[in-house]
């Protein structure tokens, strides 16, 4: 095989690098992976090809780690970094699923609606290739379990950049329009987190423009997200995401606003159905996380809604409307 | 699972080759038609990377392959029965997720599994924990965590499993109040939105309910089955008698109107405005567009909706300033 001229679909050459990098104890060399590996091996006797080979094979190696299998590099004693020498293998006790996990039909159930709640974008991808591998353990789809698809979108476009420059530890900057400004401004951050939260996604970032800690929404990101080239100033760690949520939890418990509804309008209803609204004296309370994004949501409802208190949101929701007017008369 | 209609790239075939090998072995003896099954693919695709394993292995001591290195299957059985049965196979791992795999399936789960139906039946936080186990690297920082539903929700996901009629109590977009009889489909959740999608004996077509809408639902009795000509994935249908508006707005505010925009609507861009060409069901709808970018959005043309518009600011003002200042603030 190893000297077929036919051409070698990627996904064979790939699985080939798995299947021999799997099987050796010690290790291979770049040059015994590239002479005898299918999909390598017949191109490793045009020198001229070489160079391109090698990229090959990089890209190869990160496309294996991106999928989650652990490649391991070992140095040759006394010759650190040396690429020539170094050794690749892929452990199969760090490659393997732990033998005890399965899963039962209802929990297989279960994964599978959890992996249908991504409709696009990256995620999806993710969680495509997860439900594939769950199909190695064999479970039979249980049946009685009646599924309902709630789905997220990911469709905001920065959601996929964001998400890899965390994995990899990159900074980032991109075009932030903030809740109640009408232009945006440029930021550069240390992501750290991706958060959904009130059918909103959030980014918990490190702002190292003003060295503080900041969350954006991922909806206001208006332009691209590009890496600066730098290393991002703060990595992340299993807890963010609990702690970011907790604290958009307790934020939104604490700001609230009193509003006052045309009985039976849309205001009305939407606003009765908002989560956490309580009826007081005089009014609505209704919960929210930030109030210039709560001044955007009740200016749309026109004259069916008159705000109460705070005051700042009264003159926020005003303000809205004065700069209607002033554009329009 | 239904066959997917774009076509995967190197590292879903790969990840789906990885996970095909254990699969055959712990089988032992599985035909093309059940593994196909399994997998969610065609009898046709299955029998191609069966081939494909049947002929990959490891390079040996000497760097080539021989027989004892490659996998091997009984071809007779293959070929002749349509039978899948491997005699030797160098590899039968099988795959842990990415972190980031994990990480989708992770977050995923914490949606799901708020819904009433799953809460009581399985154990999430185990659940949860053996998928951390099985991924390679610690699950990449994304979380997921949804918010409580009202009432009307929970009514409606139970008429739709008992296969009730129910009469909602409505406010369409127009603002008008509706009462409509509805034989439920399904609820079905977009982000944090959910919708009501069933058949409307009002209207005597299928139609989709925003469930912040719902003011109230009462259950009637057994629900009919009815037939769609052509079902639809689109949410909501333009209407013929949409009006169609020309605004503009800054040009990095944009996306903020995606929830407006129809994939065809056209769009023009000005130095840094947007020039954008919209339908809009209704006069009303027109207010909150322009009142969404923090009052940035002007509506050029037709010169009735810049009146429309302008007098429903007005309006809101006047309501506004109507209300007494409060002494204190809150």
């Amino acid at each position: 095989m190893a000297d077929s001229p036919r051409k070698v679909p990627v996904e064979e050459r790939l699985f080939s690098l798995v299947l021999a990098l799997l099987a050796t104890e010690q290790g291979l060399t770049k040059a015994e992976i590239l002479s005898t590996v299918t999909g390598y091996a017949h191109r490793y006797a045009d020198r001229g090809d070489r160079a391109n080979l090698e990229r090959q094979f990089e890209r190869d190696k990160e496309e294996l780690r991106d999928l989650g299998v652990p490649l391991e590099t070992l140095d040759a004693p006394g010759a650190d970094g040396d690429t020539k020498l170094q050794r690749y293998r892929i452990p199969p006790d760090r490659y393997q699923l732990p033998d005890d996990i399965a899963f039962s039909p209802e929990e297989y159930a279960l994964l599978r609606l959890a992996g249908q709640v991504w409709r696009e974008g990256s995620l999806s991808a993710d969680a495509r290739r997860a439900l594939t591998k769950l199909q190695a353990l064999g479970v039979r789809i249980d049946d009685t379990v009646i599924g309902f698809a709630p789905s997220i979108r990911t469709r905001d476009a920065a959601h996929e950049p964001l998400q890899a420059a965390i994995d990899r530890g990159q900074q980032v900057t991109f075009p932030y329009l903030k809740p109640g400004l009408d232009a945006a401004e440029q930021r550069v951050v240390s992501p750290l987190a991706l958060v959904f939260h009130e059918g909103r996604w959030h980014l918990h970032a490190h702002d190292d423009g003003v060295d503080a800690p900041r969350t954006f929404l991922l909806r206001r990101i208006v332009g691209p997200v590009a890496l600066t080239g730098g290393v991002a100033s703060r990595r992340t760690d299993a807890e963010v995401t609990v702690r970011v949520l907790d604290e958009l939890a307790r934020v939104w418990q604490q700001t609230t606003a009193t509003v006052r509804v045309r009985p039976g309008s849309e205001a009305d209803v939407v606003l009765r159905n908002r989560r956490g609204t309580e009826e007081v004296e005089g009014g609505l309370l209704v919960h929210t996380t930030d109030l210039d994004i709560l001044a955007d949501e009740l200016a749309a409802f026109g004259a069916d809604v008159v705000v109460i208190a705070p005051t700042a949101l009264r003159d926020a929701v005003l303000a809205r409307w004065q700069r209607v007017v002033t554009a329009h008369g | 699972m239904a066959e997917r209609a774009a076509p995967l790239g190197a590292p879903d075939k790969l990840a789906f080759l990885l996970a095909l090998v254990p699969y055959l072995i712990d089988q032992v003896r599985v035909t093309v038609t059940e593994a196909a099954e399994h997998f969610g693919i065609t009898p046709a695709k299955m029998r191609s990377a069966v081939t494909l394993i049947a002929m990959s292995g490891t390079p040996g001591a000497d760097g080539t392959y021989t027989h004892e290195t490659l996998f091997d299957i009984d071809w007779d059985d293959f070929e002749q029965r349509d039978v899948i049965r491997f005699r030797a196979a160098p590899m039968e791992e099988r795959p842990r997720f990415s972190a980031r795999e994990a990480a989708a399936l992770l977050a995923g789960l914490q949606r799901v599994a708020a819904l009433p139906a799953f809460a009581a039946r399985v154990d999430i936080v185990e659940l949860m924990t053996k998928l951390a186990r099985g991924a390679s690297d610690a699950p990449a920082a994304l979380a997921v965590r949804p918010g409580e539903r009202a009432g009307v929700h929970t009514t409606l996901v139970d008429a739709v499993a008992a296969g009730r009629r129910v009469r909602i109590d409505y406010v369409s977009t127009r603002g008008e109040r509706q009462v409509r009889d509805v034989d439920p489909i399904r609820v079905e959740g977009v982000d944090d939105a959910w919708y009501l999608r069933g058949w409307c004996l009002t209207r005597d077509a299928e139609r989709t309910f925003l469930l912040d809408r719902v003011a109230s639902v009462e259950v009637l009795g057994a629900a009919d089955t009815h037939t769609t000509e052509a079902p639809t994935d689109a949410l909501f249908q333009g209407d013929a008698d949409d009006e169609t508006v020309v605004l503009a707005l800054p040009a990095t505010a944009l996306p903020l109107l995606a929830d407006y925009r129809g994939p065809d609507d056209p769009v023009r861009i000005d130095g840094d405005r947007a020039i954008v060409t919209l339908r809009i069901a209704h006069p009303g709808i027109l207010g909150r567009v322009a009142a969404r970018v923090a009052g940035a959005v002007e509506i050029l043309e037709p010169p009735t909706a810049r009146a429309a518009v302008l007098e429903w600011a007005q309006r809101a003002i006047a309501a506004q300033e109507a209300q007494e200042t409060p002494s204190t603030d809150r």
